[in-house]
């Protein structure tokens, strides 16, 4: 390419860059001038994206269409607009984050763009979280962040994220791990996305909610540990206790993966010590649909496995027991094949045959 | 938002590889619509894959894919309303007889513009075949059924996942070395030829040996005189072997013979052909109406209820002691000790150690000596009155019974690998690499749990060489050898016994076997810790026998159990196998997770992180994070506190306890060895189970 026509191109990108951004932002006070230039929009996100999906992508190019996309802060807009796309551009928009956070130039390690985001615009990770608000954007925000969160710094963001005075978002740096979450951070808003979305929205949040719970483990037990009240009453009373099955189901499951992964090992045992969060799993077990049956056992079994139990659980479990041998024999009892689960079902039958008559204080409490 | 009441459900249309499907009409727009119902209580499909379906159905639109609208969950049903083709299927259509040519060329053409949009778009359909193209009335021809189609992120990456339906399954997709969008070509190819023909190629030979075959066997193609060189030459295009030399999607459409097909309203000549056809079968059909399962309202009964009430402190007795199980025998006035105590006089020593005790409540698990297949599972269906098509997504054990042959199951296929130990170790290993640049915990926290040298992994029995374990004398004797004993017997022993059983030809052979297997058995059910001992001591021999060590393979690798147990495992194809209309899959699922394990890992590696810094130290850096020079004071500080847990874990050695071992998992009070030891086993199991029951995402 000659130098003059490359200069060109780039004249040309930054004009439309510079209208995309005008166009998404749109004049306050007067109505959004998005659905009148949609289709003008739509051909030039998807020209946007042209270069990224070349074979063979011109490196020098994508470079400059980046560096514009970020002195425009058009990632920001986006993140904020995209609802407002047309179908097939919201897609064209997740490609273009997509490709600028993966980005890495020839022989660097580390995505310079998304550096950049995490240093300078924090922001932009928040507002794809609240691509979730609608149904709309969740499903492009989702793909985004999902694909960012296999940077720890990314999910550390999402935890520790607090609302502030001035709209910012606040930096990792000023973030004292040791110091409880106010409850009111982004994080704390997929429980909502969660239980009150529509299906596809649901399940889109659902999956980058256990991303970021299960991706980054050293990350999430120091969080669990310091805010464990919060979230575990939050998680029982709005997820395993959600009206919808989808959400019940599959939140019991994820917390029994919580529960089990190593790292999160002094989150399980202060969480099996609980005769609350007991009662709520034994409640599971009678519930009238199997596979929710299914899922509380898992959790169920920790409870009852674990050789320090507390007083309270030992006490929960010693009241039942005779109600509990009459039940679990024939719980599920026509998961025949699932080997597993029979070898772990008459395991639980014996530990609570051999309980003690009344509780024991266990030794490791002291 | 859409409900139920929103619709009117009328007749059912048929059942597909997610469930039931139903014509209904949304009472507001007066529009025909057809609703795909599944019940996710029946459903064998993790939720996870049934989202991944609808997210991708939801991300398309386009004339030549069949439109999603919506879904919902009720109760325990999802709902995904789709657009309503009253024409059929390709497949439905075929019925009175296979398609000319002129009409294979406007089907043709129409799938090459649906999958030119969905490849664009970055996703494979991995399911091309006539029973996916759906027609409308009017003659338009959209694909359909995306139930194992797949997203890919990058637009250069490449899938490994082993989806689809045997006789349409391009040679790379079966070979599992990488495949990308032109595993779709093939099948269209396939797919034509099927239009021609009224059947893919190999279609008389069983499911499964045709997926050897395609990858062997030359490319199909098109011969006989009655065919055009342009349709020759288009299936020729189609079905080429090496993916790299196949046409693609968008070249295709260039094709003489795509650019002389006609218009879709000619489609409408099959459809009429197709009803003509119906009414002189003169089939009365049964119409199936969707009805509202009833809920039991019946109020519970008092014994359906848990007791949750307190019960006074005083109740507690005072902590210190070791012997619990002793403890609650001098307690005879509650109940709970009463019938404790009674199945403490019925023990046996003699009893076996897992066997379930005389008057517990567990009714025993049946162990049939003359199991009718060998491990080799592969899992039959049997088709009801409502073909609703499961897919069932773990390898369950049941007879080998199944008719994959063309006509029985003209479905697609997903395979799940089990998991080789080896792999099985590596998920074990929770516990994810400590690099430089991510977040780490305080070592001395009490998060941070170093891995006990042997109960990280349970199912590894690097103890072999060990002198034998002294044989507890418990009232109730779980022992882990009995335990290993039983492992070994169902995960290897009886297996083996049933192959080696089923390759004997002659009755003599079989005979003396199967004496074998049921003593062996027998000795498995009265004493598997005996049996545990006694495969050891066998090992052991072996082992000191060079020459005998060196054939078996044993001399090196002591962990001779679940060598075994693996090998079984992947002697078989095993997998689900579905019936219907619907689709038996085979996936790699361990291979995959290992890949993207590792993947992760390196990714790991570059992060860019400015976490907040796990430790106490409460000295967060001012100013960005981000930019990690070399000599950045937090990376220094990163590489300090990472530098402290290295050396962390140099003490825990063989037998370096220095941490709150109370707190670990694998630690446990005097006298509560067993129950520990057990808890450990389990947890391993348990943490496997967990990652066999999330599908990959």
């Amino acid at each position: 390419m000659h130098a003059n026509a490359s200069f060109q191109v780039e004249e040309e990108l930054a004009r439309d860059l510079q209208q995309m951004k005008l166009r998404l932002q749109g004049t306050p006070g007067s109505y959004s001038p998005l659905p009148h230039s949609l289709d003008w929009f739509a051909s030039h996100v998807h020209l946007l994206i042209v270069p990224f999906l070349e074979a063979e992508v011109n490196q020098e190019l994508v470079f400059q269409l980046l560096s514009f996309i970020i002195q425009e802060d058009l990632l920001y807009y986006l993140a904020n607009n995209i609802h407002k796309l047309p179908f097939e551009s919201r897609k064209d928009a997740q490609v273009i984050f997509s490709t600028a956070f993966r980005y890495k130039p020839v022989g660097a390690s580390d995505p310079q763009v998304l550096h950049h985001v995490i240093q300078f615009r924090p922001e932009i990770i928040i507002s794809l979280c609240r691509g979730y608000d609608r149904r709309e954007s969740a499903m492009p925000c989702g793909g985004v962040l999902r694909e960012a969160l296999k940077y720890d710094s990314i999910a550390a963001l999402l935890l520790y994220d607090e609302p502030t005075t001035d709209g910012k978002t606040r930096d990792l740096g000023d973030v004292n791990p040791d110091e409880p979450s106010s409850g009111n951070g982004v994080f704390w808003r997929f429980f909502d996305w969660i239980d009150k979305g529509a299906f596809e929205v649901s399940a889109d949040a659902f999956n980058t909610f256990r991303d970021i719970l299960t991706k980054h483990k050293a990350l999430v037990a120091q969080y669990l540990q310091t805010n464990f009240d919060m979230f575990f009453t939050r998680y029982n009373a709005v997820l395993v206790q959600s009206e919808s099955y989808v959400t019940k189901r599959q939140s019991i499951k994820l917390l029994g993966e919580i529960l089990l992964d190593r790292a999160n090992y002094s989150v399980m045992t202060q969480y099996v010590d609980s005769g609350e969060h007991l009662k709520i799993i034994m409640k599971l077990l009678r519930d009238d649909r199997r596979m929710i049956n299914y899922e509380g056992f898992h959790v169920f079994k920790v409870f009852v496995a674990n050789p320090n139990k507390s007083v309270a659980v030992q006490r929960i479990l010693i009241s039942n027991r005779e109600k509990l041998l009459r039940f679990l024999p024939n719980f599920l009892e026509d998961r025949t094949d699932d080997e597993q689960f029979m070898d772990e079902k008459s395991f639980l039958i014996r530990q609570i045959e051999q309980l003690p008559g009344v509780p024991v204080a266990p030794p490791a409490a002291a | 938002m859409a409900t139920f009441d929103g619709y009117q459900v009328l007749e059912e249309l048929g059942s597909g590889s997610f469930g039931v499907v139903y014509k209904a009409i949304e009472k507001a727009t007066g529009e025909t619509v057809a609703i795909k119902l599944i019940d996710l209580e029946d459903s064998h499909d993790e939720l996870s894959d049934i989202q991944a379906e609808i997210s991708l159905l939801s991300t398309c639109k386009s004339p030549y894919v069949t439109e999603y609208k919506t879904s919902f969950v009720k109760g325990v049903k999802l709902w995904i309303v789709m657009e309503y083709l009253g024409g059929g299927s390709a497949l439905d259509l075929m019925k009175p007889g296979p398609f000319g040519e002129a009409h294979i060329a406007i089907v043709c053409k129409q799938l090459l513009l649906g999958l030119e949009y969905l490849h664009a778009t970055g996703k494979i359909h991995r399911d091309i075949k006539a029973a996916n193209v759906l027609l409308t009335d009017s003659g338009k021809v959209k694909l359909a059924d995306f139930g194992v189609a797949a997203q890919l992120h990058d637009y250069k990456s490449q899938r490994h996942t082993f989806v689809g339906t045997p006789y349409w399954m391009a040679p790379e997709v079966i070979q599992e070395n990488g495949y990308d969008f032109k595993a779709d070509v093939w099948s269209l190819g396939i797919t034509a030829l099927e239009m021609a023909k009224g059947e893919p190629p190999n279609a008389h030979i069983h499911a499964m040996k045709a997926l050897f075959i395609i990858p062997k066997d030359p490319a199909p193609r098109l011969e006989g005189d009655s065919w055009s060189k342009d349709f020759k030459d288009f299936i020729a295009q189609c079905l080429i072997k090496d993916p790299d030399r196949r046409a693609s999607a968008k070249e295709l459409l260039d094709h003489r013979f795509i650019r002389r097909a006609g218009k879709v309203e000619a489609m409408r000549e099959l459809i009429e052909r197709k009803q003509m056809f119906d009414a002189q079968q003169d089939t009365t059909k049964h119409l199936r109406y969707y009805e509202e399962t009833m809920v039991d309202l019946s109020p519970k009964t008092e014994e359906d209820e848990w007791i949750f009430d307190t019960i006074k402190q005083s109740t507690i007795i005072p902590a210190r002691q070791t012997m619990k199980r002793r403890k609650m025998a001098r307690i005879p006035s509650s109940e709970a000790a009463d019938s404790c105590a009674s199945m403490m006089q019925h023990l046996d020593m003699n009893a076996a150690p897992l066997g379930s005790v005389t008057d517990s409540p567990m009714p025993e698990r049946r162990r049939p000596v003359s199991r009718k297949s060998s491990s080799s599972t592969q899992v039959y269906t049997p088709t009801g009155s409502t073909p609703t098509a499961h897919r069932i997504s773990s390898p369950s054990k049941k007879p080998l019974g199944v008719d994959l042959s063309f006509g029985n199951s003209p479905s697609t296929v997903r395979h799940f690998k089990r998991v080789s130990s080896g792999e099985r170790r590596a998920a074990l290993s929770s516990n994810p690499p400590v690099n430089s640049n991510s977040f780490h915990p305080n070592p001395n926290a009490k998060t941070f749990r170093p891995t006990p040298p042997n109960s990280a992994n349970p199912l590894d029995f690097n103890d072999e060489n060990e002198p034998p374990a002294p044989v507890y004398q418990q009232p109730v004797p779980i022992t882990k050898d009995a335990l290993y004993g039983r492992r070994a017997y169902s995960k290897v022993m009886d297996s083996v016994f049933q192959e080696a059983y089923a390759n004997s030809a002659s009755p003599h052979q079989r005979e003396a076997l199967g004496g074998v297997h049921q003593a062996w058995a027998h000795l498995d059910q009265v004493d598997p810790q005996g049996e545990f001992l006694l495969i050891k001591a066998m090992v052991d021999r072996l082992q000191n026998d060079s020459k005998l060590a060196s054939v078996l393979g044993v001399a090196v690798t002591p962990a001779s159990t679940p060598k075994h147990s693996t090998k079984s495992c992947e002697t078989s194809l095993s997998g689900a196998t579905v019936h219907g209309t619907s689709t038996t899959r085979i996936r790699s699922s361990t291979t995959t997770t290992s890949s993207t394990y590792s993947k992760a890992s390196s990714e790991y590696t570059s992060t860019p992180v400015g976490t907040p810094t796990g430790t106490s130290s409460g000295s967060p850096l001012k100013g960005p994070k981000l930019v990690l020079a070399q000599n950045n004071p937090h990376l220094k500080s990163h590489r300090r506190r990472q530098s402290a847990i290295v050396t962390g874990e140099k003490l825990y050695g063989p037998d370096g306890y220095a941490l709150d071992e109370k707190k670990l998992p694998g630690h446990v009070e005097p006298g509560m060895e067993q129950q520990g030891l057990l808890a450990d086993i389990l947890y391993g199991q348990w943490m496997q189970g967990l990652k066999n029951r999330w599908p990959l995402s």
